[in-house]
């Protein structure tokens, strides 16, 4: 203390003070009881400066959840300071450093000339709250008193501070809790008014929309499904499938079928099904989707599900299907192979009949590589880069257009076809349409053609004839080379009417006329005329015919024409005939081994009776005495024997005589008894039994009497033939004679033999046809030439009962006189009952 | 008067019938002639029949089928066969069948005379 004299009574009056400030100072926990630490920290300094003779407080507390202090700064009201508070605690803080117990006592005044003391309190054991700063002029500061108080003050406030500190914790914790609550508080309100909002958005949504319970039962329904389906909610509830009254009735086993397995499955489901609407009271499809809600343990809580009216969509769904399904038919159902594919060459379309020419299925090639599937590899490069070069440039000359190229199949196997590509735009990509015909078939067809026109132009050329054809008008206008070859001329020459310079001179003018007739009607063209032949420079006799070709109207397209050389033929023919002559002699010849037994036996029955009776008759001499009237008769007996041989030889002479046509007067009843009597031993033979009807007055014939017993032999040896089987009827026969008209006589042969059968009689009549097992089938033939030659006629008729009859007819000789003989013919060898006339 | 054979004469031919009867008596044997083969199987002659010239192709029954109905009724009768018709292969089928003898027309008086007395067994 060491200060200046103080009087007593001013200590006395100082200490009173003291002793009030003290007072003053331990009431203040009180006053601040319920305040904060700023309150406290503003409220101290002003109570040291109201207390002590101070020039200025600074006060900083340490705030425990801040990292920066609170500082306060108060200054004597009575002090003039030029700076203000915030900056004298900035300067404090300058000048004394960081750790407060380090402060010196004295520092520079900072509101005028010299130093200023001050003291620090700590606030606190530790000064954890804070420190108090006080600062005074006066060199005596500070005085005991005034430490006493400034140290009572300082502990004061650092327990005020302290319980204000915790009051203030805790009234910050309430503060949060509360603010926790209100806003907890807010956010259930706003949860339940979403709720709310979502409930009614449920309801009002513009889909059916509902929940069933885990059995079931439908839960919650929402309006839409009501206003839809007409049904209450009541009337929902009343039973678990009462909702299904809305389906259509064929939907609804199905449907009920699904909802179940659904439900109890857990699996929910989805199905479409008709709903009756009940607005217009129509059906229209739905689709029905129910989804599982599950808890926390996974335990089923409800089915939430929607019922959507999709029949719009479904119609033009179906729309689309059917439109699709008519372009993919039209595509499938192509004579083409319609193929798409992408701006990349992607396949994109490939129908049926792309299958069956490629040999790849739909599935197989979509989304492949065109170029790799269909193109041969060797075009492959060019194909990239005409792709490209219409990309780039628009410019595809292929396009559009009916091409033909190569193709390759499955099998590896190139074929040709023909092409056209179309592009399309499709938005901003190009793709491209190919449709394909696989000409293959056509290609072979074609060249089958070529081939078969070579072919016949070959014929035309080749073939061993002459053939020409004309135009509608007649004018020539081809020949083949043969007959150019054959006549020696040139197509000009021919070509047009040069045609006629080809016949010899004595021809060609009828040859035109015909053929200007036949081009006019139409009518088939042929002649019989000399041609040129130019090997050996002749006139040859050729056949010229043609046949017009007819369009269906019948117009005339075309004459096509051949030449035929019938040169040699006539010359054959007529060799033939001569043959035919020698053939009818040899008949002849051929017949005579069948008639030399009958001859025989003819000649030797006479010769027998000449020699016995001539043995008889010299017996008769020779006796004693010669029996004169025996050998008279043997001798007579002889003679008749002897002429009876004689007549059978010249008959003989007279058949196998060969001569020309010998023109007599022929009676055919006196030819027909000689050639049975030739024929008495066959007929007694074969026990036949012949009938005559000859004809009384019969005119006479001209002609060969031997060629015409000839034919007469000849049809009675086929009735002796035909009936050579016949056992269970009697083996008839009737040889007949009458005039015929036209001056004629005819002759007739009917057997009861085995008849002709269906057979053309006229083909009897044809050299070699036989129906027999043995002979040449050359007689009849031989027959019509002979009766041909008399100018007759010559046929055959089966009968009404068995058999057949052959007949002649030749006219008879205009000068040959009336046989009147009749029956008076000479004796024949005809006896034994054999031939009678009835 | 001595009892004359009976040679009977079959022939369809009435040259024969007429000529070789005469030929018959002059070799001393009684002649008949028929005309056919039922003729003469008509005939009362069967029994008195010493020998048979007998013709081959007749009409109604042939010579081969009197023989065999000869036979038939157990008539031994020894036949010679007569024919117009000159077959070789005839002659050797009608010996082996019972014949005495078998000639062809015309015949010589020997050969009917070799052929009677080979059926009359003269030696």
């Amino acid at each position: 203390m060491g200060g200046p004299t103080v009087h007593p009574a001013d200590e006395i009056i100082r200490l009173r003070r003291c002793i009030n400030d003290l007072v003053s100072v331990a009431a203040l926990p009180a006053v601040w009881s319920g305040g904060n630490p700023s309150q406290i920290a503003s409220t101290l300094p002003d109570v040291l400066l109201s207390m002590l003779d101070l020039d200025l407080v600074y006060v900083q507390l340490k705030d425990p959840i801040r990292d920066t202090p609170v500082e306060i700064v108060r200054v004597a009201q009575s002090r003039k300071l030029a700076v203000r508070p915030h900056e004298i605690a900035e300067l404090l803080r300058q000048r004394l450093g960081p750790e407060v117990q380090q402060w010196a006592p004295l520092v520079w005044n900072p509101f005028g000339d010299g130093d200023i003391s001050i003291v620090p309190f700590r606030l606190g054991l530790q000064d954890e709250v804070g420190i108090i700063v006080a600062g005074s002029q006066r060199p005596d500061f500070p005085e005991q008193t005034e430490s006493l108080l400034l140290t009572v003050v300082a502990n004061q406030a650092a327990i005020g501070l302290h319980e204000a500190r915790l009051l203030g914790e805790q009234k910050r914790l309430t503060n949060e809790l509360d603010q926790r609550v209100a806003l907890r508080t807010k956010e259930l309100r706003a949860a339940v008014d979403e709720l709310q909002l979502r409930l009614s958005m449920l309801q009002t949504i513009p889909v059916a929309a509902w929940t069933v319970a885990p059995d079931g039962t439908p839960d919650m329904v929402n309006q839409s499904w009501f206003d839809y389906t007409g049904q209450t909610p009541e009337y929902v509830s009343s039973d678990p499938e009462a909702w299904m009254s809305t389906l259509h009735p064929e939907d609804r086993e199905r449907a009920s079928r699904v909802y179940w397995n659904g439900i109890r499955s857990g699996r929910g489901f989805t199905m479409e099904a008709r709903f009756l609407r009940a607005q217009d009271k129509t059906y229209r499809w739905h689709l029905n989707r129910a989804v599982a809600l599950r808890g926390p343990e996974g335990k089923i809580l409800r089915f939430v599900g929607t019922s959507t009216d999709i029949e719009d969509l479904k119609q033009s769904q179906e729309d689309l299907q059917r439109a699709e399904e008519k372009t993919r038919l039209i595509i499938d159902t192509a004579l083409d192979a319609v193929i798409a594919t992408d701006s990349r060459g992607t396949i994109t379309t490939w129908n049926k009949q792309a299958e069956i020419v490629f040999g790849w299925n739909y599935n197989e090639v979509i989304g492949e590589h065109m170029p790799d599937l269909i193109i041969p590899e060797r075009h492959r490069m060019a194909h990239e880069r005409g792709l490209r070069h219409f990309l780039n440039t628009g410019d595809g000359p292929i396009l559009r257009r009916r091409i033909e190229t190569t193709a390759v199949r499955r099998s590896g196997d190139e074929f040709p076809v023909e092409l056209e590509v179309v592009p399309m735009k499709v938005g901003d990509e190009w793709a491209f349409s190919a449709f394909i015909r696989d000409v293959t078939e056509a290609k072979l067809a074609e060249k089958k053609l070529r081939e078969s026109e070579l072919a016949l132009r070959q014929l035309t050329e080749t073939i061993p004839e002459m053939l020409w054809s004309a135009t509608p008008d007649g004018a020539i206008d081809y020949c083949n080379v043969r007959l150019l070859e054959y006549t020696g001329f040139s197509a000009s020459e021919i070509i047009g009417s040069g045609w006629t310079r080809l016949l010899h001179p004595d021809d060609a003018d009828q040859a035109a006329r015909v053929w200007v007739s036949c081009v006019a009607t139409g009518k088939p063209y042929r002649v019989e005329v000399r041609t040129f032949h130019a090997s050996d420079r002749t006139y040859r006799w050729c056949v010229t015919s043609a046949l017009p070709l007819l369009d269906q109207q019948g117009r005339i397209l075309k004459w096509h024409g051949t030449v035929v050389d019938l040169h040699d033929w006539r010359l054959a023919q007529e060799e033939l005939r001569t043959t035919q002559a020698k053939l009818a002699h040899m008949t002849r010849v051929m017949a005579l081994g069948a008639l030399t037994a009958s001859i025989a036996h003819e000649v030797n029955q006479p010769l027998s009776g000449i020699i016995t009776n001539s043995s008889t008759c010299l017996r008769m001499l020779s006796a004693d005495p010669p029996n004169i009237d025996g050998a008279r008769e043997t001798v007579r007996r002889t003679l008749r024997d002897g002429n009876r041989a004689s007549e059978v030889i010249t008959r003989l002479r007279a058949l196998f005589s060969k001569k020309d046509l010998a023109t007599e007067s022929v009676d055919l009843n006196e030819a027909a008894r000689e050639v049975m009597a030739l024929s008495s031993n066959r007929l007694q033979r074969d026990h036949v039994i012949i009938r005559t009807e000859f004809a009384n007055g019969l005119p006479l014939v001209k002609g060969d009497r031997v060629q015409l017993q000839q034919v007469i032999q000849n049809f009675l040896q086929n009735a002796l033939d035909a009936m050579s089987d016949v056992e269970d009827r009697p083996r008839q026969l009737l040889i007949r004679t009458e005039r015929d008209k036209h001056d004629h006589v005819r002759l007739i042969v009917q057997d009861a033999g085995i008849g002709f059968g269906s057979q053309n009689p006229d083909r009897l009549f044809e050299a070699f046809y036989t129906t027999k097992n043995y002979g040449m089938g050359i007689g009849l033939s031989v027959s019509r030439s002979i009766i041909e030659s008399h100018h007759g006629r010559i046929w055959a008729d089966p009968n009404d009962g068995p058999g057949a009859t052959f007949s002649f007819s030749v006219p008879q000789d205009p000068e040959g006189v009336t046989n009147v003989r009749g029956f008076d013919a000479p004796r024949t060898p005809c006896r034994n009952g054999v031939a009678r006339n009835p | 008067m001595v009892e004359r054979s009976l040679v009977s004469v079959v022939d369809d031919d009435e040259s024969v019938r007429e000529s070789l009867p005469d030929l018959l008596r002059e070799f001393g044997y009684e002649a008949k002639a028929f005309s056919s083969a039922e003729e003469f199987l008509a005939s009362e002659y069967i029994d008195q029949t010493k020998c048979l010239i007998l013709d081959i192709a007749m009409r109604g029954m042939s010579g081969p089928d009197l023989q065999r109905e000869l036979r038939r009724l157990r008539h031994q009768i020894p036949i010679v066969f007569i024919t117009a018709h000159a077959d070789e292969s005839t002659r050797p089928r009608l010996l082996e069948h019972g014949a005495v003898e078998c000639l062809s027309k015309p015949f010589s008086d020997a050969a009917l005379l070799n052929a009677l007395n080979s059926a009359f067994h003269v030696s």
